[in-house]
């Protein structure tokens, strides 16, 4: 038995070495290891190739700013990012990045291109959405969207790119930071979201899912 | 009656023991078995809705890549089950002691002891060890424990993946058809964990007709797979008896318990995956072909083999969104036997050349913030009648014999059927708590009087509660 342990090694190991290919590597571990080959090999599974995630469960990351990606791995890295999706999927996948393969996912993902997701939501709700969204909530003292994140919620620098999200990850996120302070980097937005009812949180975030607007 | 081992004692506080030390063990007690420690995830990263085995899309490709995503780590796991099991009727036996041994008892149930992880960029594996406390009973009624190799799957896997392809290939080398499989469905990993021994809980879930290959798991295998653009998937096998390289494979087994195959015997698998949204779906089909011998300590004669025709058409799908995780599987089994031509158990005159028997099985599953969730399984054996597995004698000239009793069959059919339900609570992702009823409407080919001792189906029924630790 303990001969075919060790034959199956040898075997196994000869293999790996002769074909292994660090522009084909998963380890998370190695500085060595492109951003690209990771964000093909690991992030793809659950963020898509090009950044764009099919489950409304990850958020999609193709043409988000760059500030903000790379502020996001700190923060799972270094925990202060302590949402339950964080840690839960982030933290441990982060873990050993060197600030090269942020930088590097960073740059990836800022330069990839977004889908446009399909027309969801009544018109009714997408207009109270798009209202809030540009206007904000005067009574509320809810500012507009578009003061920080652009008309078509393209994003700057540290603010991300809501255009196209998935309106799932959306409501999730607000309510995040309106009920919790899991995101202390994004704890502005707990000022901004504190008075947004469920219902304009859904709104809202069926809204950005549409944009940009052609 | 039976006697409980020093060793099972161990195992047992051990199972009690380890949840509160992880509870003050500092650090990411979060990541708890060893393929969490590789990649620093929760458990609902790869399995659905944090529920053993069921694996998410994200999990399937942390497998089919060879378990190589992350950085090694410590690569060892294990999981205890502690649980009690109560039939619905004792009283149609003549010797309840041995046929409900561990009837409303709580007991030490099984544990495993797991081996897994990234060995280099595109090697990695897992490797399970199964101990069972109630594998043997002597002949004055105690158990004697026994551990073997259960599932291992070792695997070199490669990924080109652009903007526009993806290709993965690989191969595993495992011991249990299908246990190579990503999906659900596959006849290795459609199941209730955990599974308790089927000598202590002879009629709960775990021992009611699953899908499976004729020619069981120990075997030695080697198979090829690639899963394009994630939607085509195709895996080619060949499985021999588990000796010289392959060996391991059924480590702890003694030779009279290893299957010995004819030759090497094909596998074959084929699926079509879609996702969308938060949903995806699997249809595919499986199938195996093996030629088994009669006596495994005699391969000298090829007379002496059974020949095994498995066909399998199965279904999964999934919506994972969190908090929910809702699981849909559905499989339909063919399996045909063909019993040898000579030796010693060559078909008396009258009796069946081969057999078939069909198995569809579907299950329903759903849980709320990987913590609290419930399933409903149905099952249905149906087959072909043979006299040489009626048990009962109706003869009312020769003397009646008690054997056959509870496990016996009157009818010589396999038929059986019925429905699980289970709820379950997981306070901890290391630990499950949960409780699994299994109700039959017909069993060994009968509603009522099945054994032709006068017990019916459902006097089967069975409440199965169990409490399972994985660390």
């Amino acid at each position: 038995m303990k001969t075919s342990i060790l034959a199956l090694l040898l075997a196994g190991t000869a293999l790996s070495t002769a074909c292994s290919d660090i522009g084909r590597s998963r380890a998370l571990d190695n500085p060595q290891v492109s951003a690209t080959t990771l964000a093909q090999q690991v992030c793809s599974n659950c963020h898509g190739p090009g950044g764009n995630a099919v489950s409304p469960n990850f958020p999609n990351l193709a043409g988000q700013m760059e500030t903000y990606v790379a502020a996001q791995l700190n923060g799972f890295k270094g925990h202060g990012r302590h949402d339950p999706a964080g840690f839960e999927y982030m933290w441990g996948l982060s873990r050993s990045l060197s600030d090269a393969q942020i930088k590097g996912l960073a740059a990836y993902y800022a330069a990839q291109a977004p889908e446009r997701q399909p027309l969801e939501g009544r018109p009714e709700r997408l207009a109270a959405g798009k209202a809030i969204f540009e206007a904000g909530v005067a009574a509320q003292a809810v500012p507009a969207c578009v003061n920080c994140h652009g008309k078509q919620g393209e994003g700057l620098a540290a603010f991300p790119r809501l255009a196209g999200q998935h309106a799932d990850y959306v409501v999730k996120q607000l309510q995040v930071f309106q009920r919790t302070d899991d995101r202390p980097e994004g704890s502005i937005m707990k000022t901004v979201a504190h008075a947004l009812t469920a219902q304009d949180i859904e709104d809202v975030a069926g809204y950005v899912q549409t944009l940009p607007q052609p | 009656m039976d006697k409980l081992t020093i060793h099972h004692r161990g195992v047992v506080a051990l199972a009690l023991v380890l949840p509160l030390l992880m509870a003050v063990v500092p650090g990411d007690a979060r990541a708890i078995p060893a393929f969490n420690r590789q990649t620093g995830q929760n458990c609902v990263a790869c399995h659905a809705g944090g529920q053993f085995p069921e694996l998410t899309p994200y999990g399937r490709l942390f497998k089919l890549t060879g378990y190589t995503i992350g950085q090694r780590a410590l690569p060892i796991s294990a999981m205890a089950v502690v649980s009690r099991s109560s039939v619905a009727n004792t009283s149609k036996s003549d010797d309840p002691g041995a046929d409900f041994a561990k009837n409303n008892k709580v007991i030490f149930a099984t544990a495993s002891l797991l081996m897994g992880g990234k060995v280099t960029d595109n090697i990695g594996g897992f490797a399970q060890v199964t101990y069972d406390p109630y594998a043997v009973q002597a002949a004055d009624g105690s158990y004697h424990g026994h551990s073997n190799a259960d599932n291992i799957d070792l695997r070199w896997a490669d990924r080109f993946i652009g903007p526009q392809s993806d290709l993965i290939v690989g191969v595993s080398v495992n011991n249990n058809p299908s246990v190579s499989d990503p999906w659900n469905t596959a006849a290795a990993w459609m199941q209730y964990v955990p599974v308790p021994s089927p000598g202590s809980s002879r009629f709960i879930d775990g021992s009611s007709p699953y899908p499976g290959f004729g020619a069981g798991g120990n075997l030695g295998g080697v198979s090829a797979y690639a899963f394009w653009n994630r939607s085509f998937y195709a895996e080619l096998g060949g499985y021999r008896t588990a000796r010289g390289l392959f060996s391991v494979m059924s480590a702890g087994l003694a030779d009279a318990d290893i299957t010995r195959l004819r030759g090497i015997n094909p596998y074959w698998r084929l699926a079509y995956s879609r996702e969308w949204g938060a949903h995806n779906l699997m249809v595919g089909t499986s199938g195996m072909v093996a030629r088994v011998y009669d006596d495994p300590l005699d391969t000298s004669d090829p007379a002496t083999t059974h020949r095994y025709t498995d066909l399998a058409v199965d279904a999964q799908y999934q919506y994972l969104l969190d908090p929910h995780a809702v699981t849909a599987q559905l499989v339909y089994t063919s399996n045909r036997h063909r019993y040898p031509t000579a030796g010693a158990s060559q078909p008396a005159p009258g009796d069946n050349l081969s057999d078939t028997s069909h198995l569809l099985r579907a299950k329903l599953g759903y849980s709320y913030q990987a913590r609290y969730g419930g399933s409903l399984s149905w099952f249905s054996l149906t087959g072909s009648a043979n006299p040489a597995n009626v048990t009962f004698d109706p003869n009312p000239e020769t003397p009646v014999t008690s054997a056959g009793q509870v496990d016996g069959n009157r009818t010589g059919s396999p038929a059986t059927r019925g429905i699980t339900l289970e709820a379950f609570w997981m306070p901890i992702q290391y630990l499950r708590v949960g409780a699994q009823y299994t109700a039959y409407s017909r069993f060994n080919g009968s509603a009522d009087n099945y054994d032709g001792f006068g017990r019916n189906a459902r006097d089967n029924n069975s409440l199965f509660v169990y409490t399972w630790v994985a660390y």
